[in-house]
């Protein structure tokens, strides 16, 4: 404390009580909703749990059972690699069109700055409600692109239906909901840009792609490194897209890793199996995270 | 030269360039004055147009006549019939739900958090690092990791399907939100107007009441809509926590979806209704918001 008081090592003491007194409802509230069921979930992924052997709860007799089953699930392997393939198209995606409509949208004009507030509603939409607009985009009869497409001669059949292209519509979707992310944080980034090198190199001749090449784009480049972890830690828990505009098929083309553990869970009552899937999960997130917070961009990691 | 004014350093760099830029020939004709201006403005708004086209045909959907719904004639008359028909079915009880489980949670969070954050603020102990880092990582966890607990253990306490059930849950989310935004808002507030407070005699939280929280009250708001905002747009957990009884707005939409047909105008009107409070509260409170959906990202 920088000010001098009577009785100071009193009052300190007195200080540091009313903080904790401050902090602890919500250390334990955190302890007993985030701490506790992770430890419950770790449990239960080594049994055998299930509602058809609600005796198997504390039945440790094999206790990596699960786990060595998931080096054989097929159903889990595959969903794997359709998390990898849709995480890293749609990351790549809006990381892409985030940053070219941040590069578009920013400038003084009164006009950008009242598009920029309407190019968010994707990000802030229920994500309920951006798989139901994806939904009536993608089901023929009510989509005014298929009738288009019809009107052209050139009649598409359902974009969801169709192996082929089914996770292609969800990176379609999940790109539109999440491009506002990128577009924020590289907005923010580019009014931090100093002017001097910029003015330099225009003073040299550069022309503006070489001005985005060596001088913005270098300043930007630790924003969109976070962008895409954030939006890479996020991309795992993607849910509502797929329960409904596939429900995880055609066959389970579009069942990502985050989805076959629902289904495990709540369709199937696998529990001891749904949890070390999702422990598979939680540690992913768990990696990702420190890669974040090992690159020192938060806030309050200053002091 | 005037440099403190933007407008002017603007004018300046124009001219810098202008002259930096090697001669050109005048072409032979030019762009209409307008759209060289508001060239990019202009494609802004183009390109608006286009990605929000699938957003406004929802919306466009929710007011059309429903024998009308498979026509591309953008010149009907809009109606309000589907919004309702929306009145007589069960789909007023789930917004309600909605309203009730989204404020009780943005009020035990705000409750639980505020103080949390503003200790943490002040307070620079051994482990406050670690603490903040692992509230940090708690909005970062996957749902899915969470519900199963959730759901075995709220089935034993008798807590599922009831809005208090799926508020407690969206703590796991408001908490880490509410404490970790509120830290930037109270480290705005300088710690002398609190010194001069506890010479007058004011103790830590009297001071914190009387002087802080008023000061740091646009945080607050802003913090608030963020929850609100967070626990009604969440589908994933109401949907396997809840049955009937405390069923929410989303999941009900995606039971029309299911088990209703496919009555486009209705389910578009449902759409619209869901997303209303959202999209006001986005314009409303746009600049702060700025600040909660890049939380952890953004180094300000």
């Amino acid at each position: 404390m920088p000010f001098a008081f009577p009785r100071a090592a009193g009052w300190q003491a007195q200080r540091r009580r009313a903080f904790l007194a401050g902090l602890a409802p919500s250390l334990l509230v955190l302890l007993a909703i985030t701490l506790v069921p992770a430890a419950a979930l770790l449990v239960a992924s080594l049994t055998p749990l299930s509602l058809t052997n609600p005796a198997g709860t504390f039945h440790f007799r094999d206790p990596l059972g699960n786990y060595l089953h998931l080096l054989e699930d097929t159903r889990f392997l595959a969903s794997v690699g359709t998390q990898l393939k849709l995480s890293a198209s749609s990351v790549v995606l809006q990381v892409g069109l985030g940053l070219g409509i941040a590069l578009l949208l920013h400038g003084p004009s009164r006009l950008l700055a009242a598009t920029r507030a309407a190019f968010l509603i994707p990000m802030v939409l229920p994500p309920i409600v951006v798989a139901l607009i994806w939904k009536i985009m993608y089901t023929p009869d009510v989509s005014p692109l298929h009738r288009a497409a019809e009107a052209l001669g050139l009649p598409v059949s359902s974009l969801i239906a169709n192996p082929d292209t089914a996770l292609g519509a969800i990176t379609v979707a999940d790109t539109w909901q999440w491009f506002p992310f990128t577009m924020l944080m590289v907005l923010a980034a580019l009014q931090m840009v100093p002017e001097s090198p910029l003015e330099a190199a225009r003073l040299d001749g550069a022309n503006r792609w070489q001005l985005f090449r060596f001088i913005v784009l270098p300043h930007l480049r630790p924003v969109l490194v976070v962008c895409a972890l954030f939006r890479l830690i996020d991309s795992f828990k993607a849910f509502p897209l797929i329960y409904v505009l596939t429900n995880g098929g055609p066959g389970s083309i579009t069942e990502v890793t985050n989805y076959y553990g629902f289904i495990e869970a709540f369709n199937f009552s696998f529990w001891g199996y749904a949890s070390a899937i999702a422990v598979v999960i939680l540690t992913g997130v768990f990696a990702l995270s420190w890669l974040v917070t090992r690159r020192e961009w938060n806030t309050n990691e200053h002091r | 030269m005037n440099t403190a004014n933007p407008a002017f350093q603007d004018l300046d760099r124009r001219h810098v360039r202008a002259h930096a830029r090697p001669a050109r020939l005048a072409p032979a004709w030019r762009w209409p004055r307008a759209l060289r201006v508001h060239g990019r403005g202009i494609a802004a708004l183009a390109l608006l147009l286009v990605l929000m086209f699938p957003f406004l045909w929802l919306v466009q959907l929710a007011f059309r006549p429903s024998a009308d719904i498979f026509s591309d004639d953008l010149l009907f008359t809009p109606t309000l019939a589907s919004f309702a028909s929306l009145l007589q079915g069960n789909f007023p009880r789930s917004f309600g739900n909605s309203l009730l489980v989204s404020t009780l949670s943005t009020v035990l969070s705000l409750a639980i958090g505020v103080p949390a954050a503003y200790a943490l603020t002040r307070w620079s102990f051994r482990a406050r690092r670690q603490v903040a880092l692992w509230i940090l990582v708690t909005r970062m966890a996957p749902p899915i990791a969470f519900t199963i607990p959730f759901f075995l253990a709220w089935r034993w306490l008798g807590l599922q399907d009831t809005v208090l059930g799926l508020a407690i849950v969206y703590l796991t989310f408001n908490l880490a939100i509410v404490i970790w935004l509120m830290q930037t808002f109270f480290e705005a507030v300088p710690p002398a107007l609190e010194e001069a407070a506890y010479i007058d005699g004011c103790g830590v939280w009297q001071a914190f009441w009387r002087v802080t929280l008023p000061l740091a009250a646009p945080g607050l708001a802003a913090t608030a809509v963020l929850c609100f905002i967070f626990a009604w747009n969440d589908f994933f957990y109401a949907l396997i926590l809840t049955r009937t009884e405390a069923i929410t707005a989303p999941v009900a939409i995606v039971n029309f979806l299911q088990y209703e047909g496919w009555e486009w105008s209705r389910i578009a009107a449902a759409g619209t209704l869901v997303m209303f409070p959202v999209v006001v509260f986005t314009l409303l409170v746009r600049k702060w918001l700025v600040h909660g959906l890049t939380a952890g990202g953004l180094k300000d």
